[in-house]
């Protein structure tokens, strides 16, 4: 490999994406995600479904719905694990327990207790919210204060004030979607030289495929590094550990490029190139519209690529992972790009011959 | 020495009167074999070309001519066969013979959103020259377009910056793949007296052309490639010398018009014929006329280049 050779390589084609207007479209990107990155609310959500598993029709249940106001949707549940199942899963926030014979005990006198059981998502802030609702449906019941005992467990593990507003959860989308872009304009690049007889022009000089491989590894990589930390630093979301998003970066670009390289090489054909890069990159967004949506949660994305990239991001940038904590999706990540890169290496010196 | 080699009938008369390349080899190709599946596209062909010289290689579609070339600048490696370009094996040792080589293709493959200027630097970029860019613009009539991107300019002035391309590191073999297709007839003229120029530099001119006639003119020596195989090689005096055939053409009068009529000049009653033409008071004209290559090369391989 020839480094002079390396780099006269990189400049032109930076001066290739530079005019066939791929850098433009990757700013105008980042610009609309910024955008839209500030159009979105950076606090959490306030309003929330309520399950309630209530075993003996209580005049709670009436006097609540009465009692709360906007941003609160009660369910009944058909029992007390259904109910407490479906707050750990997340289909609902908040769950009430009633027990059956609650009416009874506030008519003898006695201190029935209420239980309240909370997603482990669910901020803390909104906790004595709830309970004050509570409170106050119980006083028109029982007429005073403290007649009732109210217990409240958090399901999983409490990530009291760790919960992400849907703001910053977007970031993994718009990092996978930043990668995907940048994958496509490596593969259009390789695609041309293909489609323009240019790389056949190139290896009967000194320059090697070695050279030409290299080259579109380096200006794939610089790249996609610059376009993602402007991308960070448009949402001023440049944060969590550096050498964990230093990697993450990397090992992402890495993948961008490989796939690019890989994706490229399989046909020589401009339009051609457009079904295979767009297949994948519907494909590969998947992941991030799920962090996206965090209710939702398919096993299946995990067959995905992206889906370890949009994890890793999302723990660095939103939960302060470190370096050990995502390098289980980074170990993925590393794999799939070794793998993608000789791919890519194998078809593109077969279509060189 | 035995300058090609192949099973043809007539290329075997001719093996024994071509040039012998001699000790300045450049391009030294033996046994040249690919094939395409079960398609042989190059069949066990030996040639060798000498330092200076002009080579014609010349073949209808399909006769192996881009594989051959493709093999020689070590874009394909042969699957039999060795090739050296100037001592240097092209398999085993393509970066010393790159280095020294300049290849003009005949599909247009330049940067279309690049400029000339940028075309040409990158190429000299990569060939690690400080070329004279601008003088190598102006030897091709582009000066007024350097600055212009590629796409916007014809097919012609494409064709005329591949070839300052292939000109670019001061080439030792220039590998020149049909040079002045779709130029026109002037443009055409100055690529040829280039190439006349570069060879009397005592570069060494691998010419691959569809125009029998630029062939004739420009080359050392021919080479007719057919089905895989060469059947022909020699320079295109000889071969027009000795395969074609030599005529005399005589032109007479008639009440309205004229007549002609063709005499081998090999046949024996010629001479007879010739003299009572002379006589002739209706004659108008009379001369000799020579083989053309185009009828060579039908004679030789049966068919027509274009075919």
């Amino acid at each position: 490999m020839n480094a002079k050779i390396v780099r006269s390589i990189v400049r032109k084609d930076a001066m290739m994406a530079i005019r066939n207007n791929l850098v433009l479209i990757a700013i105008i990107g980042g610009v609309l995600f910024s955008l839209i990155y500030y159009t979105l609310p950076s606090d959490v959500e306030e309003a929330y479904d309520l399950a309630i598993y209530d075993g003996g029709s209580s005049d709670l249940m009436e006097i609540l719905g009465l009692t709360s106001t906007g941003g609160l949707e009660i369910h009944n549940t058909g029992s007390l694990n259904e109910m407490v199942e479906s707050v750990k899963e997340g289909d609902y926030m908040v769950g009430v327990y009633v027990p059956a014979d609650f009416d009874l005990l506030v008519s003898q006198g006695a201190q029935p207790t209420l239980t309240l059981y909370f997603n482990n998502g669910f901020p803390e802030s909104s906790r004595s919210t709830f309970e004050y609702i509570l409170r106050t449906a119980l006083d028109h019941i029982v007429g005073a204060q403290g007649s009732s005992m109210i217990e409240y467990e958090v399901l999983g593990e409490d990530m009291a004030g760790e919960q992400v507003p849907l703001r910053d959860r977007s970031l993994s989308l718009y990092i996978i979607f930043a990668l995907l872009m940048e994958m496509w304009t490596i593969s259009t690049l390789i695609v041309e030289e293909n489609a323009f007889g240019t790389l056949r022009a190139m290896l009967v000089t000194p320059a090697t495929s070695a050279d030409v491989i290299s080259a579109k590894s380096v200006i794939g990589i610089l790249y996609t590094i610059l376009v993602l930390t402007v991308i960070l630093l448009l949402t001023q979301s440049l944060r969590g550990n550096p050498l964990a998003l230093a990697v993450c970066i990397l090992v992402s670009a890495m993948f961008s490029v490989s796939l690019g390289l890989f994706l490229g090489s399989l046909t020589k054909n401009i339009t051609g190139s457009y079904v295979y890069v767009s297949v994948p990159l519907i494909i590969m967004i998947i992941p991030g519209m799920l962090i996206f949506i965090p209710d939702v949660s398919l096993s299946i994305v995990k067959a995905i690529p992206t889906y370890y990239m949009a994890n890793a991001f999302d723990a660095i940038l939103n939960n302060g992972a470190a370096l050990m904590d995502v390098m289980g999706d980074i170990s993925v990540i590393l794999v799939l790009d070794v793998v993608l890169f000789a791919l890519g290496i194998a078809s593109l010196r077969r279509r060189i011959a | 020495m035995t300058d090609c080699q192949s099973n043809n009938k007539i290329f075997i008369y001719y093996a024994n009167n071509v040039i012998d390349a001699g000790d300045g080899m450049i391009i030294e190709a033996e046994g040249l074999t690919f094939r395409y599946g079960d398609l042989v596209a190059v069949d066990n062909i030996t040639f060798h070309v000498e330092k200076g010289e002009i080579i014609g290689f010349l073949g209808p579609n399909g006769a192996g001519k881009s594989t051959t070339v493709k093999m020689l600048t070590g874009q394909l490696n042969p699957q039999k066969g060795i090739i050296r370009i100037m001592g240097h094996d092209v398999t085993k040792e393509p970066k010393a013979v790159h280095e020294r080589i300049g290849v003009c293709f005949e599909e247009k493959n330049l940067y279309p959103r690049l400029s000339v200027r940028e075309n040409l630097k990158f190429f000299a970029d990569l060939f690690e020259v400080e070329a004279d860019i601008d003088t190598l613009i102006k030897k091709m009539d582009l000066s007024k377009w350097a600055d212009d991107k590629v796409e916007t300019l014809s097919k012609g002035m494409q064709q005329r910056v591949m070839f300052a391309r292939s000109l670019i590191n001061d080439p030792e073999v220039l590998f020149l793949d049909e040079p002045t297709d779709g130029l026109d007839p002037i443009s055409a003229d100055s690529i040829r007296k280039i190439i006349l120029d570069e060879k009397r530099r005592g570069k060494t001119i691998f010419l691959t052309t569809h125009n029998m006639a630029e062939a004739d003119m420009l080359s050392d020596r021919v080479a007719f490639i057919n089905e895989g195989r060469i059947v022909a090689l020699d320079t295109p005096e000889n071969l027009k010398l000795k395969l074609g055939k030599r005529l005399l053409k005589v032109k007479l009068r008639t009440g309205n018009g004229f007549t002609e009529q063709f005499l081998p000049i090999d046949d024996k009653d010629t001479p007879m014929k010739a003299k009572e033409f002379l006589e002739n008071e209706n004659l108008a004209t009379i001369h000799t006329q020579e083989a053309t290559l185009d009828e060579v090369f039908i004679k030789v391989t049966g068919r027509k280049l274009e075919q």
